[in-house]
């Protein structure tokens, strides 16, 4: 099989993933809607408290919560594609595609393409929207990019990590139970509030998870001048996480193609 | 007389809540939103915003005081969800049609899912209320203000437990209890449950003022930051009132509509 046939495959299976996300709004809608209406919320709440540490940088809430807000809608939409892989596996069509001259690599890779084109969708239109609602981004062009680059990175970790999962247990339920565990992972973390601001057990706990590194450079970035320091802390955390999500995901799929 | 009610009313009650509480341990992973996410709600939204204690005007200085109410709550509004999840499947299993052969009025039938939903409630309350003083609650009012706590809790159960059957009786299928969980999340959010009016900015107060749950919150709150008044216990008493009754008018519509 030549590249440019497993490349043809490859393009086929994402775009099937990405209609198959279009026709579904109740499963990407909740992505778009909540991290928008919890930052008008947040916003309209905790004004306020940036006079407290770890507001230094800025006095508007909107412009802190941005990345937290991005990160957040990307996760929402990065476990739909593992989801419609579960079903797959339930309904029978992933052996069909086992059993077609289809480059078995290219199933996965397919659905990460279209989880990742997706991250990329919802990321500039999320951007759009909170621009609109009068954020800025003081890094410029440079800090969007970035910031577009991990979204898309940190939804092929979770992603990848979901496919793992749904090649493991074949079940739609289980992927969709991943949902609050990364909800949790994002408040267990400086997203929501610096860590600064946070008191005691709790405060070590957000300062050691892994989206704490991710978030507090991007946030740098939207509310004071790019860097490139921040900018590769950012991009290596998740990187990291990608490479480990996507290895689980590899050897789960060696594991069902040996099963069957 | 006695005889005719309890036979007639009291024994089916028991009966229905029995048959739902066996059918929850059973299935242990539908307590997951009993008992899991309220605890991950108290913790992590104390523990993100534990700075917000310092803010002179908060209301109080414990942050663990402020959210455990509000954590509370959430999962007394899962419960009362829950129990619209477990109609919705005896309707689509066709273990209603059965039902409605046996010798139950369907005022009796709605009692004994309120009852069960309000049993259910019990679950998140109680474990809220102990993980919370192990966290640092200090319960200034003792029992009385924990027994406020629990009138608001059961009430939202029924509240949420009416409005999910009200929806499951008319559209008959599980799917549609989404509104329900996005009508409760926004409808808690757009409240007083992670800050107090004074704190608000913008279009969010007023929206707040108007908010039925907003009352329940303050009601449920008064004995865990401070005084047990009258001032604000009847506004909250009036909005559990008007949601009973006017989400059971339209429960008990739907469920006399259906089949008919």
């Amino acid at each position: 099989m030549t590249a440019r046939q497993t490349l043809a495959q490859a393009e086929e299976l994402s775009r099937r993933s990405i209609i198959a996300l279009f026709r579904q709004p109740q499963s990407w809608i909740p992505g778009f809607f909540f991290p928008i209406l919890l930052a008008l919320v947040y916003t309209s709440q905790f004004s306020g408290a940036t006079n407290l540490p770890g507001f230094e940088l800025t006095d508007s809430f909107l412009n802190f919560l941005l990345p937290a807000s991005l990160l957040q809608g990307i996760s929402f939409g990065a476990t739909i594609g593992a989801s419609d892989l579960a079903v797959d596996i339930e309904q029978g069509f992933f052996d069909r595609l086992l059993v077609s001259p289809a480059n078995r690599l290219v199933i996965l890779l397919g659905r990460m393409a279209g989880t990742m084109t997706w991250a990329t969708i919802q990321c500039c239109s999320l951007t759009l929207i909170f621009i609109a609602l009068g954020v800025r981004i003081h890094g410029g062009s440079l800090a969007f990019f970035t910031i577009l680059l991990v979204g898309v990175l940190l939804s092929l970790f979770l992603g990848s990590f979901a496919m793992g999962l749904a090649l493991a247990t074949g079940s739609e339920e289980v992927v969709q139970s991943l949902f609050p565990l990364i909800f949790a992972f994002l408040f267990l973390s400086s997203a929501f509030f610096p860590t600064e601001a946070m008191t005691g057990w709790y405060r070590q706990l957000a300062e050691l998870n892994p989206i704490t590194y991710i978030i507090d450079p991007l946030r740098r970035m939207v509310l004071s001048d790019f860097n490139w320091g921040d900018a590769g802390q950012a991009i290596s955390v998740v990187l990291l996480l990608a490479t480990l999500g996507i290895a689980f995901s590899l050897y789960r799929l060696r594991k069902k193609l040996a099963k069957t | 007389m006695i005889l005719t009610i309890a036979h007639n009313v009291i024994f089916p009650i028991s009966v229905i809540v029995k048959r739902g509480w066996i059918r929850m341990v059973r299935r242990y992973a539908n307590m997951f939103p009993l008992v899991v996410m309220p605890l991950f709600f108290l913790i992590a939204f104390a523990g993100s915003f534990s700075g917000l204690g310092r803010l002179e005007g908060f209301g109080t200085d414990n942050v663990i005081d402020w959210m455990l109410p509000w954590a509370a709550l959430q999962g007394c509004a899962f419960a009362g969800i829950g129990t619209g999840a477990f109609t919705a499947e005896d309707l689509e299993g066709g273990f209603y049609d059965r039902l409605f052969l046996a010798p139950i009025t369907r005022p009796v039938l709605l009692a004994g899912l309120l009852a069960f939903a309000g049993a259910r409630s019990l679950i998140p309350l109680t474990l809220v209320s102990i993980v919370a003083k192990f966290l640092g609650a200090s319960y200034p009012t003792g029992v009385a203000g924990v027994g406020m706590l629990y009138i608001a809790g059961v009430s939202i159960a029924f509240i949420m437990a009416l409005l999910s059957l009200a929806l499951v009786y008319h559209f008959k299928v599980q799917r549609i209890l989404a509104l329900g969980q996005i009508v409760i999340f926004v409808a808690l959010f757009l409240s007083i449950g992670q800050a107090p009016i004074r704190f608000m900015q913008g279009w969010l107060p007023y929206v707040a003022r108007v908010n039925p749950f907003t009352n329940i919150i303050r009601f449920a709150r008064q004995g865990l930051i401070g005084d047990i008044t009258w001032a604000d216990t009847w506004p909250g008493l009036l909005a559990i009132s008007g949601l009973v009754l006017s989400f059971g008018f339209f429960a008990l519509r739907n469920l006399f509509r259906y089949n008919r």
